[in-house]
């Protein structure tokens, strides 16, 4: 019979025991994958979401990420002379403002993009984009709310705090109801022409908040590019974007996932070399009877490394949907955290965590039988008997 | 005085005593001690300030002194450059220069009450009275507490999960460590123990051990405490405290930890005791 056939019936001879300690793997290997998860998940998140705008590189006045910090008073001149730099395929510029809403009576409180150009940051999911002046698109909680379809015409009224003017309401066409990358639960969104918000505000068409920029295909290249032409302003690309956040807001995570995982193997190593520890020395007698019959020393301390590789192999391979569903549940309890984006994950899966799940397991289960080992290497086998016998 | 970001050009002066001789003494300022170590700042220092990048109508400042900012977690790992001025004066800096003095907007207004537990209901009554502005109660208007709730939900998880791991190793450690006294426990009932009497045996030694082990947990926790908040204070150079083990938490710690530790034992026990004795002493 081989080790691992052997180590195996070790195992089932004693099922409640086994079965125990299988479980409590599995649990603590589904937080062990939960935080290698959570580790890399707001990075990765982020990285797909800002991918899904469709922009290489932003540009703005100062470097408050995720803010965009004061407006850009000259933003239209500033597209038109950054569109012009041959790294750059396209520029638009980006203003968010705050409004109400109204239809029949009905007014929500929406977020508000206004956009110059294309590629939009949204997605249409039913009827049409914005053609023009006089066109928006809304988010289907805003259509939700105030009962609207493409076709429909809703009155906006902004409230672009810079002044105490009170610009009059505009009545726009609902052409579309569309998916926005940044969308928080359950809040109204809207997004239109650049000029179409701007006159909504009763303000210069001028002025954006921020510039988004479609590189022509390099797009650190057109960061510098875009750096040389406008020294005064911050300009990141998407990857420089992420590697502040990653230093920033994203970092207290980060170090949560690295002291929970450092906790939870320092847990399962414990205490799978006192399970083994226990479960070896109540079979003392036993092992010394095997080595008499002819077992060699390799073999019995081969046989305990397998019982823990079983142990700790069962339970990883069990720990990973249980890390899944529990993944699903401590998203769920994080983005309950306000202004969050809905499509923004604290936990995404990805192959290396997988690699390093396992790599930490493995080095947990020979960890765990070193001690036991190191007990039946040494045993010495007739004293074991003797002793075995008398008692 | 005023909190303000100020996102411009901060300068330091040429001399104070040539400023001192050429103008009346410079308004004074406070900024966080975090702009003071970047910039290297100093009290008594001059400073221009401006409300734009271009640094146009600069007015300089003396630093009066530095603060610690309020920890914001929302804020964790941004370094807070930010500077506290008299109202007055911070209006005289952003001011349009056709606004006149005395019409320039405030974005909010702090109330002191009376008697503070009327704080939802004077919010309700200004609501009320006041169209256009917005009054709610300090305590949780940045936002933050919601923050936190979410937070603590989320170590609660991470608390159930560990706890439930640690339960099943417990069972599985009690159930190994029973099976090792079964000869004893055998030998206790040939001699005339009742199988309650030992049920109790088994069950304070589980109290005890349990008891031992969530003390030695605790010490541990108040231990780590202090390592874990400076680590992190250090990281994030902010004052905000990460760890604290209250009395309510250690009292929880140990009112989960001692029954569950009592119970694992009895639960361990319990299957062997209701064997018969001869079998239970291997005769």
């Amino acid at each position: 019979m081989n080790v691992l056939a052997f180590a195996w019936r070790s195992l089932i001879r004693q099922p409640a025991r086994s079965i125990l300690g299988i479980l409590g793997v599995a649990a603590v290997g589904a937080l062990l994958f939960d935080m290698l998860l959570l580790s890399e998940g707001l990075v990765l998140s982020m990285r797909d979401l800002l991918d899904r705008l469709g922009y290489d590189v932003r540009v703005m006045s100062t470097d408050s990420i995720p803010r965009p910090g004061p407006d850009l008073a000259d933003a239209a001149p500033t597209a038109a002379q950054i569109a012009k730099l041959p790294s750059v395929r396209t520029v638009v510029t980006v203003r968010t403002e705050a409004a109400h809403l109204v239809r029949e009576g009905v007014s929500v409180r929406a977020a508000l993009v206004g956009i110059s150009g294309r590629p939009r940051p949204w997605t249409v999911l039913r009827g049409r984009d914005i053609a023009g002046a006089g066109d928006v698109v809304i988010n289907d909680s805003a259509a939700r709310a105030l009962q609207a379809s493409p076709g429909t015409t809703i009155t906006l009224s902004a409230f672009c705090s810079r002044d105490d003017a009170a610009p009059p309401p505009r009545r726009l066409r609902v052409a579309g109801v569309a998916e926005f990358p940044f969308d928080t639960p359950d809040n109204a969104g809207a997004g239109l022409d650049a000029a179409d918000l701007a006159e909504a505000c009763a303000q210069s068409a001028e002025a954006a908040d921020y510039l988004l920029v479609t590189s022509a295909g390099d797009p650190e290249r057109a960061a510098a590019d875009i750096a040389a032409l406008r020294p005064d302003l911050l300009v990141l690309s998407n990857e420089q974007a992420l590697g502040q956040l990653q230093q920033r807001g994203f970092t207290y995570f980060r170090q949560i996932s690295t002291v929970l995982t450092a906790v939870t193997v320092s847990f399962a190593l414990l205490l799978i070399t006192v399970l083994l520890t226990v479960s070896v020395n109540q079979r003392l007698g036993e092992v010394a009877a095997l080595r008499a019959l002819g077992f060699s020393q390799r073999r019995v301390v081969l046989d305990v490394l397998c019982e823990s590789a079983l142990i700790i192999g069962i339970g990883g391979v069990l720990s990973l949907p249980l890390g899944a569903l529990l993944a699903a549940w401590l998203d769920a309890i994080l983005k309950q955290m306000p202004g969050l984006p809905a499509a923004l994950h604290f936990f995404v899966f990805r192959p290396d965590a997988l690699v390093v799940h396992a790599g930490l397991l493995a080095a947990t289960a020979i960890l765990a039988a070193a001690y036991p080992m190191r007990i039946v290497a040494r045993l010495p086998i007739a004293s074991t008997l003797r002793n075995e016998v008398i008692s | 005085m005023k909190p303000f970001l100020f996102v411009l050009a901060l300068l330091l002066s040429l001399t104070a005593s040539f400023l001192g001789a050429q103008a009346p003494e410079p308004p004074s300022i406070l900024v966080t001690r975090q702009l003071a170590e970047r910039e290297g700042l100093a009290v008594g220092d001059l400073v221009r300030l401006a409300a734009d990048a271009r640094g146009e109508r600069a007015r300089t400042f003396r630093i009066a002194g530095t603060y610690e900012p309020t920890p914001n977690p929302l804020r964790l790992g941004l370094v807070p450059r930010e500077v506290r001025l008299h109202l007055p004066d911070l209006l005289a800096l952003t001011r349009d220069p056709d606004t006149p003095a005395g019409t320039e907007r405030v974005s909010s207004v702090n109330v002191a009450l009376v008697d503070p537990a009327e704080a939802r209901r004077f919010a309700q009554d200004v609501n009320a009275r006041t169209p256009g502005v917005f009054a709610r109660r300090a305590a949780g208007a940045a936002g933050m507490g919601s923050i936190f709730v979410v937070l603590e939900r989320f170590h609660y998880a991470i608390a159930a999960v560990t706890i439930a791991a640690a339960t099943v190793f417990l069972l599985a450690l009690t159930i190994m460590l029973v099976d090792e006294r079964r000869e004893t426990v055998g030998v206790l009932r040939l001699i005339g123990l009742p199988a309650r009497r030992i049920l109790v045996q088994v069950l304070l030694e589980g109290l005890f051990i349990a008891a031992a082990g969530a003390l030695f947990g605790l010490a541990l926790a108040a231990a780590a405490e202090g390592l874990i908040n400076r680590f992190f204070q250090w990281r994030y150079d902010t004052a905000l405290v990460f760890v604290r083990v209250t009395p309510r938490v250690a009292a929880l710690s140990v009112a989960i930890a001692v029954p569950l530790g009592a119970v694992a034992t009895v639960a361990a026990s319990w299957a062997l005791l209701r064997r018969r004795a001869l079998r239970l002493a291997r005769r």
